[in-house]
């Protein structure tokens, strides 16, 4: 049971594909600084509560930004009342769990979209320039520092930016519709060409 | 090309936004006449000048907006700094409705 997948990205595994966690990924591994990855498989449960309200004030991630939370899930808010929970593959109803009932009275939405969304991460020095080409928002670190979120169009994509840096190197996580997933990640790969990106494979956050 | 003054997201460029046409008060339905009704759909002032418009951040915030654009030149800036700033409301999403979150998304 172990090797057959119960899942596949919406983004084709660069081959050595092997099953991790249930997903068939890919086992790749990038030899350049400047790194594309699809990260699916991350659990991803979206939250839609009252941007006032007691649920966003327990939530406590302001619009714009994105904060790991003690459990190492990352929560990241693109627009008012809106969050994206993001965490180890298989984690889902952990992450719901752990947000506990709403108020009486207070209308909170919370679902698992890990199969709805395609999640990919865009690591490296040269990373806002690979972003600067086909994205409008600004991308200084003034704008948009590590934990910060926005929802834009990448690539012409809807698409969600969470600038999560990874041992000082800058880092963004784009997520978009899955239907999308395949097109932003081939966008990307074509835009970051000129700077040498290269895809690399599976890794759990 | 030009940029307008998201009061959620910030600075974006236009192409992120729907254009929703100039911002106006909505009779409401319960009393409006006909005529009213068809002056607000399709009676604009199509100023020349500083105009308050709506417009949707379609791929950002998902809201809807007012800001103030000058149809000359483009120049946009944000909507509070007109006098008797209403916020849009859409049809059928009436402040308190219950529903009036979800019809925005
Ligand atoms: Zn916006």
């Amino acid at each position: 049971m172990a090797d057959r997948p119960v899942a596949r990205s919406a983004i084709a595994p660069a081959p050595p594909v092997a099953v991790r966690d249930g997903w068939e990924v890919s086992t790749r591994r990038a030899s350049g600084a400047l790194r594309l990855a699809d990260r699916s498989p991350l659990a991803k449960v979206l939250v839609r509560a009252d941007p006032d309200g007691p649920f966003a004030d327990r939530i406590g991630v302001a619009t714009g930004t994105a904060r790991r939370t003690p459990a190492n899930a990352l929560a990241a808010s693109a627009r008012p009342g809106e969050w994206l929970l993001m965490g180890p593959p298989g984690s889902a109803g952990n992450l719901a769990d752990d947000l506990g009932a709403p108020d009486d009275g207070e209308l909170v939405t919370v679902l698992d979209v890990t199969h709805g969304r395609a999640l990919m991460r865009l690591t490296g020095v040269r990373a806002d320039g690979v972003l600067a080409k086909v994205c409008g928002v600004d991308l200084s670190d003034r704008a948009m520092p590590d934990g910060s979120a926005a929802g834009t169009s990448v690539a012409r994509v809807a698409t969600d930016i969470v600038r999560d840096d990874v041992a000082g190197v800058p880092s963004y996580l784009l997520h978009c519709e899955r239907s999308s997933g395949q097109h932003l990640f081939a966008s990307l790969l074509d835009a970051g060409r000129e700077f040498g990106i290269d895809v690399d494979g599976y890794a759990n956050s | 090309m030009f940029r307008i003054p998201c009061p959620y997201c910030g600075p974006r460029d236009a192409t992120e936004f729907r254009h929703q046409g100039e911002s106006r008060n909505r009779p409401d339905p319960r009393t409006v006449t006909r005529g009213q009704w068809r002056a607000y759909l399709y009676e604009k002032d199509n100023v020349a000048g500083w105009t308050r418009e709506n417009w949707y951040h379609g791929v950002g915030c998902r809201r809807f907006i007012s800001v103030e654009r000058n149809t000359v030149t483009n120049e946009t800036r944000p909507a509070a700094a007109a006098a008797g700033a209403v916020d849009p409301v859409l049809p059928g999403a009436e402040a308190g409705a219950p529903d009036a979150d979800s019809t925005r998304r």
